[in-house]
């Protein structure tokens, strides 16, 4: 298992400077630098360059790069040209929204998605199986910007019995997680039912059958932890997703996030903020995988033993 | 089926359990009597006003709350004084002296004088803001403790319209002062009770604002992008004012029996320049059938019935310096005719460039339209850092672009962006630069203003640009809010709002 460990963890170090240098080239290559933006359209072109000398980004793409890579592997992300703070500050600033958010939008996905997809993969054919499939297509069918309107105008507006917008209180994450967690719920529960099906369908249940045990049985003490093993490896990318990703909830549910602040870094070629704010993710996601690669194998004997 | 209406009841008690511990209303004041929510069409990222961080609307709002200027202008653009109670010009218009409103304090008590402004200009002129630009060359000096005098490099008419985006700080603020913005100290008529960049501001009455205490306890300024959360944030109570509502939702919340609605006249033209620098766009004919190839008064009365109305100057009725001109007569046979006499290549197609989805629909009709006399257009709808690239490079054929006029007064419109040495949109006439350079050095209203009537002239007819449409702010706003200033430049003052407890 340490071995296990250990590979896994230099493995992630790579992800990350793989990422690291991806991030600072992409956002370089778009057009339209910082000085621009920040000196919007009456910019002379001298300003211009004197603020881009300013910002240091007159220097050589390679120079800047040694210079970054030295900075981040301090932890050191440089300063936002547009909050005039630091970047990992103003990421850090939005970094608990954004969790609480994801948090809550996956237990509602888990706790939902998990019941009915082992009760559609149970009762397989049935009312509830097939009610399930329907629902399931429909949640990830309809777009999450028209869902989080219409649940806006339904809970805030006609009932009124939750805020439209904002933070504050437990009753402002009601809505935005509600609607983030629909299209995660849905692969959840897809998923969920059919590696139950698969594991139900497998020679060890027939056998265990055939000893005289019960489907319920057989699907308490046998096939129901082996059909959560794919299902945890795809809640934990998922919950990377849902931590960067919200942009389109965070921007209708006015939630300070962090995937609005990347959109609003990235519009206005905040370097330092799109680099402390991606790689941030990026740290989660590898953590987050890591964690599942060792809840998979301490679950599935056969990854523990292959790989020792 | 027992277990789903446990289930079910379950899930309203929860429902009703969060929504017992929510702050829904605005309208029931969170924060006390006299508190009010509001939410605009911008974030507020920063609140200094000497730097580039942050943009200019979100601060140039909060700059009026919390500091002083030495002019500002007034709810329909006319430039008074602020911390400045007179001033006046030498003869050639490069020295300004202005005289300060005497007893004024900072919100912690200390005296404002003539060196906190002086320190203030100076500290604008060493930052990065763009505001900067409206002032090179110049230099500040005070003659008496309530005195100050501005030089510049050249003479400049219009420099107290310019000042009204300069902000005073006390003169101990430093070119980087992370520390004080935290808790700044201002002069306005609010103080900063707490600021959560890009979400939330949080003002609280500055009791020591030279104006008398603001009546409001608190305002806050929250940042709901989506408009219909916005709008439906109103209509629920959470929010007290929302403003640059889209004409299209404005029908539903005049129903609404709760609500005032009103749109105002602002500094704001859409604005289509034509790039006089390619081949296709070079002669005035050429520009001038382009024009009349489109019905701008059917678009206009279609998509903004109520926050448009059909533009007869380059610059905004609001504006000093404004003359109207006649309109062009919408005529798609004639201008066919007309291009077709000018040699107009029919088979290019012309890029139309602008930045902003709220302005999709508008540039779709124009392309419809032109495309009905043949005319060909790539719509190329580019991201803001793109757009202004490409704008500054002269990269395109025709540009659009909301452009107002800062100041209310024509020279940072016209004589900024319209002389030869700008090189803005390719149109270069030395019998503008003469008209706008006369425009902008005399201190004689009369003169200027008959300078900019015949510089609109020469734009207007040699179609520099289409100039389609002047535009209303549409502001919308619960009822129990009153005596707030609804500005022409989208930017309402709270310092004499109130709360109407019946």
């Amino acid at each position: 298992m340490t071995r296990v460990v250990l590979r896994r963890l230099a493995s992630s170090v790579i992800v990350m400077w793989g990422a690291a240098s991806l991030i600072f080239l992409i956002i370089r290559l778009a057009p339209g630098g910082p000085a621009l933006v920040l000196l919007g359209p009456d910019a002379q072109p001298e300003e211009v360059a004197e603020l881009t000398t300013r910002l240091g980004l007159d220097r050589s793409l390679p120079e800047q790069y040694l210079a970054y890579l030295w900075d981040v592997s301090r932890l050191d992300f440089g300063d936002s040209y547009r909050l005039g703070q630091p970047a990992m500050e103003a990421v850090l600033t939005r970094l608990p929204a954004s969790l609480e958010l994801a948090a809550a939008a996956a237990v509602i996905a888990v706790c939902v998605g998990l019941v009915l997809g082992l009760i559609a993969g149970y009762r397989r054919g049935g009312v509830v199986d097939r009610v399930t499939s329907a629902l399931t297509i429909g949640l990830q069918a309809f777009p999450t910007f028209w869902v989080g309107i219409m649940l806006i105008l339904l809970f805030a507006l006609v009932l009124r019995v939750l805020p439209s917008s904002g933070v504050g209180t437990p009753a402002h994450l009601v809505l935005p997680a509600v609607t983030l967690s629909l299209p995660f719920t849905a692969i959840v529960a897809r998923l969920t039912r059919s590696s139950l099906v698969e594991e139900m369908d497998e020679p060890y249940a027939t056998t265990a059958r055939a000893k005289g045990l019960t489907d319920r049985q057989v699907l308490i003490g046998h096939a129901l932890r082996n059909s959560l093993t794919p299902v945890l490896t795809v809640v934990a990318l998922q919950l990377g997703a849902l931590i960067g990703g919200a942009v389109v909830v965070e921007n209708v549910f006015a939630w300070p996030g962090l995937g609005s602040l990347i959109v609003s870094a990235v519009n206005n070629r905040d370097y330092a903020v799109v680099q402390a704010a991606t790689l941030t993710i990026a740290g989660i996601i590898v953590l987050l995988n890591l964690l599942a690669d060792l809840a998979t194998a301490r679950l599935d004997p056969r990854i523990r033993l292959g790989a020792a | 089926m027992k277990a789903f209406v446990r289930t079910a009841l379950a899930a309203v008690a929860v429902v009703a359990t969060l929504s017992a511990c929510t702050t829904t209303s605005g309208g029931t004041d969170p924060e006390g009597a006299g508190s009010i929510v509001v939410s605009g069409t911008y974030p507020i990222e920063s609140i200094d006003p000497h730097s580039a961080e942050g943009g200019a609307s979100g601060k140039d709002l909060i700059g009026q709350e919390i500091f002083s200027r030495l002019t500002r202008p007034d709810p329909q653009g006319k430039i008074i004084g602020d911390l400045a109670t007179d001033w006046s010009a030498d003869a050639a218009t490069t020295s300004w002296t202005f005289t300060l409103r005497s007893g004024v304090n900072f919100s912690d008590g200390s005296a404002l004088t003539a060196d906190d402004v002086v320190a203030s200009f100076r500290r604008l002129l060493g930052g990065d803001s763009p505001a900067a630009s409206n002032f090179t060359g110049a230099s500040i000096e005070s003659s008496r403790p309530d005195q100050v005098v501005i030089k510049t490099a050249k003479p400049d008419a219009a420099l107290p319209s310019k000042l009204v985006t300069f902000f005073i700080l006390p003169k101990t603020v430093a070119q980087k002062d992370a520390g004080f913005f935290k808790a700044p100290v201002g002069s306005g008529p609010f103080t900063v009770k707490s600021f959560t960049p890009g979400e939330t501001i949080v003002l609280a009455a500055n009791d020591k604002y030279w104006g008398g205490k603001p009546k409001l306890e608190t305002v806050t300024i929250r940042s709901i992008p989506e408009i219909a959360a916005r709008l439906t944030a109103l209509r629920t109570g959470e929010v007290d004012l929302v403003w640059g509502v889209p004409n299209d939702q404005l029908a539903d919340l005049k129903a609404d029996s709760n609500l005032k609605t009103e749109a105002v006249a602002t500094n704001q033209v859409y604005t289509m320049w034509f790039n006089s620098s390619v081949p296709a766009l070079k002669t005035a004919a050429i520009r001038n059938a382009l024009w009349k190839a489109v019905d701008f008064n059917t678009i206009i009365k279609s998509l903004y019935p109520e926050t448009g109305a059909l533009a007869d100057a380059p610059v905004a009725p609001t504006v000093f310096g404004y003359s109207p001109q006649q309109p062009k007569t919408y005529d798609p046979a004639a201008a066919k005719a007309e291009l077709t006499a000018a040699g107009f290549d029919f088979g290019k197609p012309l890029r139309l460039q602008f930045a902003n989805p709220e302005f999709r629909p508008f540039n779709q009709a124009v392309v419809s339209d032109l495309s009905k006399i043949g005319v060909k257009i790539d719509l190329l709808e580019k991201e803001q850092a793109v757009f202004i690239k490409d704008l500054i490079a002269l990269d395109w054929d025709v540009n659009f672009q909301m452009l107002g006029t800062a100041g209310f007064d024509a020279a940072s419109n016209l004589g900024r962006l319209y002389t030869c040495a700008a090189k803005r949109n390719g149109y270069c006439n030395p019998q503008l630069d003469e008209l706008l350079a006369t425009a902008g050095s005399t201190s004689d209203e009369g003169e200027r203003k008959t300078a900019y009537a015949a510089a609109s002239k020469i734009i207007w007819d040699d179609a520099v640009g289409m100039y389609p449409m002047t535009v209303q702010t549409a502001y919308v706003w619960n009822k129990r809010l009153q005596g707030f200033t609804l500005d022409a430049g989208g930017y309402p003052d709270f310092a004499k709002a109130r709360v109407n407890r019946s």
